[in-house]
Formats: C-alpha cells, structure tokens, sequence
C-alpha cells in the first residue's frame, strides 16, 4: 500500500516538475520526512534518485533542441561535482535538526523568491524553427572563474540538502556568464544529473539511499515528468506555481513544529 | 567553442541519458511488480539494481563524452570530462560508512 503512495506522489511530483521548473526533490524530501517518518537525511538521499531521473528525462529532450552547451556543462561540472561529493560526505557529521532547519530555511527562501518574481519561475520556450532546431545567437561564455565558484557553491548545497541547485546557475550563467537564458536553462539541467549522483554515489554508500522507497517513487517521477513535458505547452502555470508556493510553506511550518517538538 | 552547435554529439549523449532513464524505470518497475507476486528478498534486488543503474546513468554519461571529446581530439574538453569521472569515482573509491 505504501508502495502505491510512493508512486503516486512520485508522480505528482514529476508532473508539477516538469510543469513548473520546480524541482521534484524540494518538495519529496520534507514529504519523506514528515509523513514517512523518514530521518531527514535518509530522505534527502533517496529524493535524489527522483532528481537524477527527472534531469535525465528532460535534459535527454533539451539536447535533442540542441540548446544544452555540453562543454560549459561539463567545465562547470567539474565544480558541481566536487562540491556535491564533498559535502555529502561532511553531511555523515551533522545533526539532524540541523539538517532540517537548513531544509525549512531554504524551503522559505525558495517560496518567498518565487513570490517576489510574480510566480515566475521558468521562461518560455521560444518557438523551433522548421528544422526542428532552436535559433541561439552566437555567444561566448565569459568570467569562468566566477562561474566556477557559484558552481562549487550550488554543488555543496545539492549534496547538502539534495537539489539541483538551478537558482544559483541559471542566473550566474545568464547575468555573469554571458549565456542566453533558453541555453544557461538547459545547460543546468543538464548538470544537475551529473551533480546529484556524485553526492547520491555518497549517500548511498553510507545507507543513505531507501531502496524501497526510492524505487516506487522514480517509476511515479518518470511517468509524472513525461506527462508534464506533454502538457506543460497547454496548461496555466500560474495557478500551479502558486499552489506549489501554498505547499512548500506548508512543507517549512511542519518542518519547523517537527524540528521544536523534537527539541521539547 | 560554445557557439559551434554538434548534432551528432547531442544526439549520441541524448540517447545515453534516455536509454539510462527508460531502462531504470523498466527494472523499477519490474521490482516493483515482483514484490505483488513473490515474497522474500528478490523483488528489493530488482530495483536496488534499479536504483544502481540510475545513479550509473550520469557517470556513463560523462564517460561517453570525454571518449567523444578524445576522438574529436578535443584535448582540453576530453581531460575536464575525465576530472569530473575522477571526481565521481571518489565516492565509489573511498569507503564512507555509517558515521
């Protein structure tokens, strides 16, 4: 019976994903941790699995646009990575009501950002051209170093806390690096499989990983995310991104009774 | 660089990540299923072996571009894919336990 939960809320979680932008694993792992009784470490752990399997199904559909730019992704990884591996093993050595203050924090942050755009959280896709390919002007990435160093710091904050970490590159890229939105979009996508399994690699060496909730909830992401990719041309994201925001606060005032009740 | 568009290479890594993420889902799957008809350890083996190919999706990944990046002879891109290999493995090297 859980099991069939799991994918369910697997599913609506790859869905709203793939609908909004908001990633799937700020929304499972409170989840896990709340309703699951899952400690929140554990949690982080197994959402990443949804995560690495979300940026695998999309990104495979980005670079099919060609908009991913493979070798400013891969340089970038380099970052992403060693941050990501570094802190989920640091991650063995905190306490868990930090952890979970940490989740609320970000959850809060994240919601409140979301607000302050006016609900905006992606950008359209601008329209293919005939060929099926989308129209890029000529660019070229500049200030490496300073992209590194953001990239270190969305990497450690994916290994900490177990998501993608897409509002720190996206806008790095975009505003520091000279990169168009629609590529430094999907050039985050891209990266964020890679990211996520250098710190789930991690997690999971240390037990981290529930195999048996891990696995009902990627089958539910999988499905939920090709669905999403399907509807999200049709559907008023609005509405949706702001249903999400009423969730993530709730998701951070549980968490944070969770974390006072714990400290009673 | 960045400008220069390669089909051919965004083609080949797309298919790698599919394959990766439409393979996992069906051994998932399949895990999941088994664990309705048979009882004891079999079906949670399945989908760890699930689990285990999703997280080997990405390091496949990159593999595949750096020998990609080499056979283009792109030097630079090939030894940067083969620092983020390396980073990756470090978690699969060093043993980090229960702590």
């Amino acid at each position: 019976m859980v099991t069939v939960l799991l994918v369910v809320l697997g599913f609506f979680a790859g869905l709203l994903g793939a609908l909004t932008g908001i990633g799937g694993g700020v929304l499972l792992t409170p989840i896990l941790a709340l309703h699951f009784g899952i400690p929140i470490r554990q949690a982080i752990g197994t959402s990443l699995v949804a995560v690495i399997t979300t940026s695998a199904a999309s990104s495979s559909v980005h670079l099919q646009r060609h908009t991913t730019d493979i070798r400013l992704g891969m340089t970038l990884e380099l970052a992403t990575a060693l941050g990501a591996a570094v802190m989920a093993y640091l991650v063995g050595y905190f306490n868990r009501n930090a952890l979970e203050g940490l989740f609320a924090a970000f959850l809060l942050y994240s919601a409140i950002m979301i607000l302050a755009r006016g609900g905006k959280v992606k950008e359209g896709h601008p329209a293919p051209m005939a060929n099926g390919e989308t129209a890029i002007p000529p660019y070229q990435p500049k200030r490496y170093p300073l992209g590194m160093a953001a990239s270190l710091v969305a990497g450690a904050l994916s290994g900490l806390l177990g998501i993608g970490g897409g509002p720190i590159k996206v806008p790095v890229m975009f505003i520091f690096m000279n990169v168009p939105l629609m590529v430094a979009t999907a050039t985050s996508n891209f990266m964020i499989g890679v990211t996520a399994a250098a710190s789930a690699i991690v997690y999971y060496r240390r037990g981290d990983i529930l195999v048996q909730y891990a696995a009902p909830l990627a089958v539910g992401v999988f499905l939920g995310s090709l669905l999403g990719a399907r509807l999200a041309p049709r559907v008023h994201t609005k509405v949706v991104v702001y249903l999400l925001v009423g969730v993530m606060f709730y998701l951070a005032g549980n968490l944070i009774l969770h974390l006072m009740r714990g400290m009673l | 660089m960045s400008e220069m568009r390669e089909p051919a290479f965004d083609r080949t890594v797309a298919w790698v990540l599919r394959i990766g993420a439409f393979s996992c889902f069906f051994v998932m799957l399949a895990g999941l299923m088994a664990g309705l008809f048979i009882q004891g350890p079999i079906p949670l083996q399945i989908e760890r072996a699930g689990v285990l190919l999703m997280l080997a999706t990405p390091v496949v990944r990159v593999l595949v571009a750096c020998f990609l990046f080499f056979q283009e002879k792109d030097w630079k891109y090939g030894w940067i894919s083969f620092g983020v290999l390396l980073i990756l493995m470090l978690g699969v090297v060093f043993g980090v336990g229960e702590h």
